[in-house]
């Protein structure tokens, strides 16, 4: 298999408070990877490293080779120049607990705008795919519907085909199912399971463990700012070792 | 037989009464039966050449100026957001200079530019102070440069009330800064941005009256004109009075239907807009009618 993302030693502090101590992660092309555990326990920070969203105090984060959001020269990292975060964050795709569409443009809109911005495609050519994403994630007639008359679940949909426009070479969920009635939790969810299927590689913070059980190829458990256990869903879920991982599942299970 | 519904009214309410109805009545007595009022040279005058020239110029002030003022607005307002420290500095001085001396004294400084600055000379070029300063540039420059200040502030105010998980979506999907801002931001902060800017063009044409100073021909300079040399003072400052009144009730008005296209377009009333559905077939969406809400807006930026 080969290595698609690693983060090796990751160091992040907001101010004087630090959030991520020493993470280590590889992620493999086509691999699912759950992230669980408490809130505040770095989950969203680490995404959001991953994406250059955030700049990191120490450590390297390498996508498909290339170190994202610094250029290095010996030991000194450089942060890059906006434009050129922007051309890295072009290939991985980012599902937000709050959905995040623009709520000025319609669905099909906010799934074209990356398409026709970005990569610069014909707009009639996008267009095409843009139905094509919609009929995928089950919402074949909404192109013309603003986020706002859409429910959770469907923006959450949509948020995804937002990001599946871009052909991502990897997708980052963080609690996507978190912000959505309970009844419609099942419909995103499965959405993503058909990506894992298709081979999307993805790292999925989630609370919903039986979507781990299921989907995960690994369980990732972390607290206060580490990676406290990793191994398979079943290592990690039926059988913890850490006294940490099992109390937090005795309180989510 | 139906009951009878009254609505509750304060006694107060018939009090206000009581003393606007007198007073209005003593007022419009008082003008029409006070003969130094002078309404036939009000008549006289309200349409005469030189007074709709003195309307055009304010018009044409007004809008420059507001635009030189949204312009400058808006790259201030970045500006100051921006993550150079340098930059964003420059662009707060720049604010708080500009908001914190009066624009009669900018307007006279910069039409006196050239005792402080005889020429210029850029790339070898060499440029006459005196000769570009006319009353107009001087108006223009003072009533752009002072509006930028004010219209930063708005802007800012309008970029931050833009839910700071947009910007971050539209990063992660790669968009660049400047894409973010136009396409992403910016439609959005207009909700925000458009009724105080609103405030500020009725504002600004007024304030262009302050230019009769350097001697342009404003719609207040042109009465003035006038009656510096009829000594009808008062009939003359009442046709620009008439005048100034009608414009702004021109741009309330026009500001009232700007502000509810704008408050539409993010709200659930999309519920109530025609909108044609698109093929649930393999069929491309009509782009034409997708996209109307989306073009109209851009163009408005
Ligand atoms: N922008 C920020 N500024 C300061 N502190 C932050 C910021 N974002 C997150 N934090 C802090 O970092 C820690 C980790 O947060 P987060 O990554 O959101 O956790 P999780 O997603 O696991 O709930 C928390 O203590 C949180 O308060
Ligand atoms: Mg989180």
């Amino acid at each position: 298999m080969t290595e698609l993302i690693r983060l090796s030693h990751i160091d992040k502090s907001y101010g004087k408070i630090q959030v991520l101590f020493d993470v280590n992660l590889t992620v493999h092309k086509g691999e699912v990877v759950c992230v669980i555990g408490p809130s505040g326990s770095g989950k969203s920070t680490m995404l959001r490293c991953i994406n250059s969203l955030e700049e990191i105090d120490s450590g390297e984060i390498l996508v498909d080779g290339e170190l994202m959001g610094y250029s290095k020269q010996g030991n000194v990292y450089t942060r890059l120049p906006p434009k050129v975060l922007a051309a890295q964050r072009e290939n991985m795709g980012m599902v937000f607990q709050r959905f995040n569409l623009f709520p000025n443009l319609v669905a099909a809109e906010n799934i074209a705008l990356g398409p026709v911005m970005v990569r610069r495609r014909l707009r009639k050519e996008v267009m095409e795919e843009v139905q094509t994403l919609l009929e995928d994630v089950g919402l074949g007639g909404f192109g013309d519907h603003y986020p706002a008359q859409l429910s959770g679940g469907q923006q959450q949909r949509v948020a995804i085909a937002r990001c599946l426009a871009m052909h991502p070479a990897a997708m980052l969920f963080d609690e996507p199912t978190s912000a959505l009635d309970p009844e419609r939790v099942g419909e995103v969810l499965r959405v993503m399971k058909d990506l894992a299927r298709e081979g999307m590689t993805m790292i999925v913070v989630t609370h919903e463990i039986s979507f781990a059980r299921e989907v995960a190829d690994r369980v990732i458990f972390m607290d206060e700012g580490r990676i406290v256990e990793s191994g398979s869903p079943e290592q990690i879920i039926d059988e913890p070792q850490q006294e940490r991982t099992r109390s937090f599942l005795s309180k989510v299970l | 037989m139906t009951d009878i519904r009254k609505p509750y009214r304060p006694k107060t309410l018939i009090i206000g009464w009581v003393i606007a109805i007198p007073v209005t009545l003593a007022l419009v007595a008082f003008m029409a039966t006070n003969k130094r009022f002078h309404w036939d040279v009000v008549g006289q005058y309200i349409t005469a050449p030189a007074i709709l020239g003195g309307i055009w110029l304010t018009i044409w002030l007004t809008f420059v100026s507001m635009a030189i003022g949204i312009v400058l607005g808006v790259l201030l307002a970045v500006a100051v957001r921006s993550k150079s420290g340098l930059l964003s500095w420059l662009a707060s001085a720049y604010i708080g200079f500009f908001r914190g001396s009066p624009l009669l004294v900018q307007l006279i400084f910069w039409y006196n530019l050239s005792a402080l600055l005889p020429s210029l000379s850029i790339g070898g070029m060499q440029i006459d102070i005196n000769a570009i300063i006319t009353p107009m540039t001087a108006a223009i420059l003072g009533l752009g440069l002072n509006e930028g200040a004010y219209m930063a502030e708005i802007v800012r105010a309008g970029l931050l009330s833009v839910d700071p998980g947009q910007t971050e979506a539209a990063e992660a999907l790669g968009l660049r800064p400047a894409q973010i801002l136009r396409k992403v931001v910016l439609p959005q902060a207009m909700r925000a941005i458009i009724p105080p800017t609103g405030n500020q063009l009725v504002g600004m044409l007024k304030n262009t009256s302050l230019v009769s100073v350097l001697g342009a021909a404003d719609l207040l300079h042109s009465a003035q004109v006038i009656y510096s040399m009829n000594f009808q003072t008062i009939p003359l400052l009442i046709v620009a009075t008439i005048w100034y009144l009608a414009l702004t009730t021109v741009l309330t008005v026009a500001q009232h239907y700007v502000e509810k296209y704008f408050s539409r377009s993010l709200t659930n009333s999309n519920f109530n807009r025609k909108v044609v559905k698109p093929a649930v077939t393999d069929q491309v969406p009509t782009p034409s009618v997708q996209f109307a809400g989306e073009t109209s807006k851009e163009s408005a930026v």
